[in-house]
């Protein structure tokens, strides 16, 4: 298929963009990762120049893009200041730390944001969707950090969640559904805050989009035909209202990433986030550029997937594509 | 469906790894141990604590954060120890050392017997080893600098299987501090990568725990990336309790990655780990609610030995295209301006809104807890917006209709103070300060930068005003802060980067600070360093502002807790921290 | 009541709603950068109807608020003296407009009593007061900067969902790009090349800028999706049949159709950037201190301690639920309003 193709070359385009972006940021920002032992007042300013030299922090910054490149093909994708080790070793656990909390958080989102959105489009000013005006306008009001310290008070006030963290201590040795059980009380608070912090942009959507599916002249005259109304919103609303629906899919995988990042960092979840918050603030730089490639890579496919899904679901774009 | 194949797989591989606990080794003949003087404790049980990000490598030669050291802190051991209970220095590896009558030659007799976390024996050569490697110049090791005197390393030779001899260039005053947190490292294990000049690849965090040894009471069990390190018992630890029972008392001890400060706390009124270190006065009061229903303790130690200041910008800046900055320096270098600023600040307010309390006022460098160096003579003149007022006008200043201050050329007084946005305290700090100086008609602003950004600001391009930083707290001596008085010292902030001392006050401190640090006689050292703070306090390079109370906290059925000024406050005698009730294990 | 007049009526609530903000000096009893160093996180102060004796006034009175001996930051009523609270009086002076002087407050009480409706912060400033203030930026680059973002988002969208092609692609890719791309690097890089003092009109614009560049992705995305959709209806090719222009399709056909999801975005994007100050401000870009924006209001909400101990401290997110809510229920009535006429 030659639409795949292109998409992927696209991709390795974008890539590639992404890192010589994140280059010319990271050296655009003061700072360097030596700089926060300049306060050690037991180390020499000599020490610190020979240190800058070790890491080629004082190359210009083409010499230090062409070696980072070298080092990807070599398949270590840069080293890192702090660990000593290659950014490649120290990335898959943490990935699917982020994947397993972000899939999770995507799948339940929209598994409530599509019922309620249709609901509330239904019941167009009525009790039910005055309600989810007003609880989608709070949670918008509500910056995602406090949303999940407020769940850590109440987990730590009522006991009933762990308070931060992805496993219970010494859960190796607990039998399998043990510890599915461990990791889903752990996945519960910071799945909530991401739902919660993602629902209102993605209700209010949904809604939109079905209720002006829902006055469209075609579903009056599908109605005229005695079509039931559940089929009527399923099988005809639905499939009209799922265009924007999709790309805003395909953009919620990508928000839910980054915000799924923040949250890490709060409750204490080892994924992407709270790596690549303390090797920003630490200027580890070819840590955040790793982990800005492997998160652009799970957009890219989100996009992708979106893409795809959109094709399948609107014949009119397959035939326009063709 | 194959996730879950694989899930199981895990699983199997854990279980039947099993959770074996390392116990105690039989003494040796032969083997001198040291016998500490805390309470008996009970075997068992596991300490949890929560660090705000992961060690980064288990490498003592290298690590630069802390997070690592404060693990390697636990896995490894000096020759000579400052106490952090006494503040004094006391026997560890070597048991007892000989000065020369000039204070040059150290002689070091180590302990007999001892034996390394994977069994093998410690003696000299491990000792000349170290040294070795710490003072490679190859390799950058931030412990090196510590190590050089007068421009020279210090020289280590093995005067004997068990006994070491270190040369240095010149007497330094309380050299044997020198010693403290400098691991002894395997030469058994180290020495083949040192040679082929892969020692940086050594010991990273995610080396397996057979390749890494140490003289610490813990060993490396376990490193899950992102979430925890595991310690378990090293057997062959060289302390042992009263009752000739081995150290350490806990079976494991677990570090957990929780992120910053309120997760922390957060984690510790959960009951998810045992101690909490240093936090700050809010959450101090916080957590003091609900400390009996919970089962914790928490202690105020009172004044820690940092201290926080207002620096203005008083740097040479020729050649850096700042001549927006000339005439704020030419109120920042005027003493008067700085003398008035001083005076204007309500440090009280500093103490009671920034730190709620927990804190004490500070006019000098040093804090009052450090009972040894503290210079009580020192003047604290109390704040008086009045006489500021009047110095000013003294130096020329003057107030236009809207009460705007104008200088001696008519300029209005307005600048910005830079805080770091990570630190809640400072940033407050930097608020009241920005208050309090309005009063005197000054035009201030604050600003809050991420750290970096204002650390390269400070040290690099010296595009700022004034800025709210804190430096100290790492030990009660003077000689660590070398660089800060000295006049071409590394962080010499108010004036980096200078060659020869800018005045003549700064001559005289440069003097002070080189003689206290070669006097060996302590009543005659802190005369001189007596003097050295009066100038400090009297020309203001640093306006100080307040130190906060070290607050830590310990769950109740912790047994041996003294917590400590120094850092580590709590883990300083992990070796002797128990478990009173039988919780530990599998909890 | 008729739609048309629905609408009237949210906009006129709104505009209520603004003044406030707007008249933020006279109707706050205090200048939000006044600190009482005796009273840092005071709770809001009562307001009582009923005295000791038991009888009943009509015009509210308070009592001081006095630090209790045996806490830190913990206060009580001293209920030795009733203060009233009086209406225009004279406090704190300000310049209403930028040039009138004046000293007159909507509401206030005898020294030493205070009344603090949202209690204090913690340098002993008065939320209630600096919540008014801080609407004046927060609301305004809120504002702005959804209506630049909406813009671009509107044109890339449509230019790209219409004639698709390398146009298409290209920009899509680039929204991927705005997407992953490390930010908040690019944000401690401009940091450093601005001055380090920003007035407010500077923070304003540059708040506007910032976000509104950043953030027009979404807005790009959801109009390509619909357009997409609508270039291939019926009614569209029909047109094209008959020989209208491009421009004509896309004012007449296509453009209506996107009116729903932009409204829908613009009433989500403006809180969402109201709250993008929050990170903002970590970086120093934000609004400086002592000047209060809900983004700095809010930022100190993400301190454990204070989200736990003072809970008036969510009063800055309140407001913005009041205000959020305003712009949604007129943005839904506009777009039902937009449906009903027959296209």
């Amino acid at each position: 298929m030659k639409y795949v193709e292109r998409r992927l070359l696209h991709s390795v385009f974008l890539l590639l963009g992404v890192s010589l972006l994140c280059f010319l940021f990271t050296d655009l920002a003061p700072g360097t990762y030596v700089d926060e032992i300049k306060l050690n007042p037991q180390i020499s300013s000599e020490t610190i120049a020979a240190l800058k030299a070790q890491y080629g922090l004082d190359r210009p910054l083409p010499v230090r893009y062409f070696r980072w490149v070298k080092s990807v093909v070599k398949g270590e994708w840069g080293y890192s200041f702090a660990y000593n080790l290659p950014v490649r070793s120290l990335l898959p656990a943490r990935a699917r730390n982020t994947l397993i909390l972000a899939g999770a958080a995507v799948a339940l989102a929209w598994l409530i944001a599509i019922p309620l959105g249709i609901w509330c489009a239904v019941r167009a000013g009525g009790w039910a969707d005055r309600l989810c005006l007003g609880g989608t306008s709070l949670l918008l009001a509500v910056p995602e950090i406090v949303l999940a310290l407020v769940f850590l008070f109440l987990a730590v006030k009522t006991r009933a969640f762990p308070a931060g963290g992805m496993h219970a201590l010494g859960y190796e040795q607990w039998s399998f559904w043990a510890q599915t059980g461990d990791l889903l009380r752990h996945l519960v608070l910071p799945v909530a805050t991401l739902v919660l912090a993602s629902l209102p942009v993605l209700v209010r959507h949904v809604r939109a989009s079905m209720r002006e599916a829902l006055q469209s002249p075609f579903l009056d005259a599908a109605r005229g035909y005695g079509i039931r109304p559940l089929r009527l919103l399923l099988f005809y609303a639905l499939p009209a209202a799922a265009n924007p629906l999709i790309s805003l899919f395909g953009f919620s995988i990508g928000g839910l990433l980054s915000a799924s990042l923040l949250v890490e960092a709060i409750v204490g979840w080892p994924g992407l986030g709270p790596f690549l918050l303390e090797a920003t603030v630490a200027r580890d730089l070819y840590v955040v550029v790793g982990v800005v490639m492997a998160s652009t890579f799970f957009m890219i496919s989100g996009n992708l997937l979106a893409d795809f899904l959109l094709l399948l679901v609107d014949p009119r774009i397959r035939s326009g594509a063709a | 469906m194959r996730r879950l194949g694989w899930l199981a797989v895990l699983v199997f591989v854990c279980v039947s790894l099993g959770q074996a606990v390392s116990l105690p080794a039989q003494p040796v003949a032969g083997e001198e141990l040291q016998i500490s003087h805390g309470e008996i404790g009970r075997y068992g049980g596991r300490l949890v604590v929560a660090q705000k990000s992961e060690p980064k490598t288990l490498n003592p030669v290298l690590a630069l954060d802390a997070p690592s050291r404060e693990v390697m802190g636990r896995m490894n051991a000096d020759l000579i120890h400052i106490n952090r209970d006494t503040q004094q220095t006391e026997p560890a590896l070597a048991q007892s050392w000989k000065v020369s009558p000039d204070g040059r030659v150290f002689l070091l007799q180590l302990r007999h017997g001892l034996r390394f976390s994977d069994g093998q024996p410690f003696d000299a050569d491990d000792v000349v080893f170290s040294f070795q490697v710490y003072m490679d110049a190859k390799l950058n090791s931030p412990q090196r600098d510590m190590l050089i005197i007068a421009g020279k390393p210090i020289a280590v030779e093995k005067a004997g299987p068990y006994a070491v001899r270190f040369t240095l260039a010149q007497p330094y005053a309380a050299a044997e501090r020198l010693f403290d947190s400098v691991a002894m490292l395997p030469r058994h294990l180290l020495e083949k990568p040192y040679r082929d000049g892969k020692f940086e690849s050594v010991w990273s965090i995610s080396a397996p725990p057979a390749a890494i040894a140490g003289l610490g009471p813990f060993r490396l069990k376990e490193y899950v990336p992102g979430q925890r390190l595991v310690l378990e018992r090293n057997p062959y630890y060289w302390k042992a309790d009263r009752n000739k029972n081995r150290l350490p008392y806990l079976d494991e001890m677990v570090f957990l990655f929780a992120g910053n400060e309120d997760a922390q706390v957060i984690r510790f009124q959960a009951g998810d780990t045992t101690v909490l270190g240093r936090v700050g006065a809010e959450n101090y009061t916080l957590l003091s609610k609900d400390a009996a229903s919970r089962g914790y303790a928490l202690y105020d130690l009172g004044p820690s030995l940092e201290y926080n200041f207002l620096l203005f910008n008083q740097n040479d800046l020729t050649g850096k295209k700042l001549e927006k900055l000339a005439p704020a320096q030419s109120w920042f270098t005027n003493l008067q301006f700085r003398q008035a600023v001083s005076l204007a600040v309500d440090r009280n307010a500093i103490v009671r809104l920034a730190y709620a309390g927990r804190a004490v006022p500070l006019w000098g460098n040093v804090s009052p807890s450090n009972k040894l160096w503290f210079d009580s003579a020192l003047p604290r003149p109390a704040r008086s917006v009045e006489k500021a007022r009047e110095l000013l006008k003294g130096a020329g200043f003057s107030w236009r209709g809207d009460g705007q201050l104008l200088d001696p050329k008519g300029r209005a007084v307005e600048f910005t103070i830079i805080a770091s946005a990570s630190s809640a305290q400072r940033a407050r700090m930097a608020t009241i300060i920005q208050d309090d100086l309005g009063k005197l008609g000054m035009n201030v602003h604050a600003v809050s930068l991420e750290f970096r950004a204002l650390l390269d600001r400070v040290f690099q391009t010296y595009d700022y005003e004034a800025v709210i930083m804190g430096l100290g707290g790492g030990d009660a001596d003077p000689n660590p802060e070398m660089n800060v008085w000295l006049s071409n010292g590394s962080t010499h902030l108010w004036r980096l980067g200078e060659n020869k001392p800018a005045s003549a006050w700064e001559a005289e401190l440069d003097q002070l600070m080189q003689k206290q640090m070669v006097e060996r006689n302590h009543s005659k050292r802190k005369q001189l360093y007596d003097r050295a703070q009066q100038i400090i306090g009297q020309n203001l390079p640093f306006i100080f502002l307040a130190t906060p109370n070290v607050l830590v906290g310990a769950r109740s059925d912790l047994g041996n807790v003294k917590p400590a000024l120094l850092e580590p406050n709590l883990l300083w005698n992990v070796e002797e921290l128990y478990l009173r009730a039988a919780t530990g294990g599998g909890r | 009541m008729s739609p048309r007049r629905k609408i009237w009526l949210a906009l006129a609530l709104l505009m209520a709603l603004h003044l406030f903000v707007v008249f933020a000096d006279f109707f706050a009893p205090y200048s939000p950068a006044s600190q009482n160093r005796d009273f840092p996180l005071a709770p809001p102060t009562r307001l009582h109807f009923r005295d000791a004796a038991g009888h009943w006034h009509l015009r509210p009175f308070l009592y001081a608020t006095v630090p209790r001996l045996d806490g830190i930051n913990e206060y009580e009523e001293s209920r030795g003296q009733e203060y009233p609270v009086r209406f225009f009086v004279q406090g704190d002076a300000y310049k209403l407009a930028g040039f009138l002087s004046s000293r007159l407050h909507l509401l206030g009480v005898d020294a030493p009593a205070q009344i603090s409706l949202a209690g204090t912060d913690s340098y002993g400033r008065d939320v209630f007061s600096r919540v008014l203030h801080g609407g004046r930026i927060s609301l305004g680059a809120g504002l702005f900067a959804a209506l630049i973002s909406l813009s671009i988002g509107t044109l890339v969208g449509t230019l790209s969902g219409f004639y698709g092609g390398w146009m298409d692609e290209s920009v899509m890719r680039l929204t991927e790009l705005f997407l992953v791309l490390p930010w908040l690097y690019l944000l401690l890089a401009v940091r450093s090349f601005l001055p380090l003092h920003l007035s407010p009109l500077q923070t304003f614009f540059l708040l506007a800028g910032v976000i509104g560049t950043i953030g027009w992705t979404r807005p790009a995305r959801l109009v390509r999706g619909v357009v997409l959709s609508a270039k291939h209806r019926q009614y569209v090719l029909a047109s094209r049949g008959f020989g209208a222009s491009d421009l004509h399709i896309l004012r007449r056909h296509i453009l209506p159709q996107t009116y729903g999801v932009l409204l829908t975005q613009a009433a989500l994007l403006v809180p969402q950037f109201v709250i993008a100050e929050v990170t903002l401000s970590f970086f120093g870009l934000g609004v400086n201190e002592p000047a209060p924006s809900w983004g700095n209001l809010l930022a100190s909400l993400q301190q454990y301690n204070v989200l736990v101990s003072s809970w008036w401290m969510f009063a800055p997110a309140l407001a913005l639920v009041v205000f959020c809510l305003g712009y949604t229920i007129l943005a839904n009535l506009i777009h039902e309003q937009i449906q009903s006429i027959p296209a």
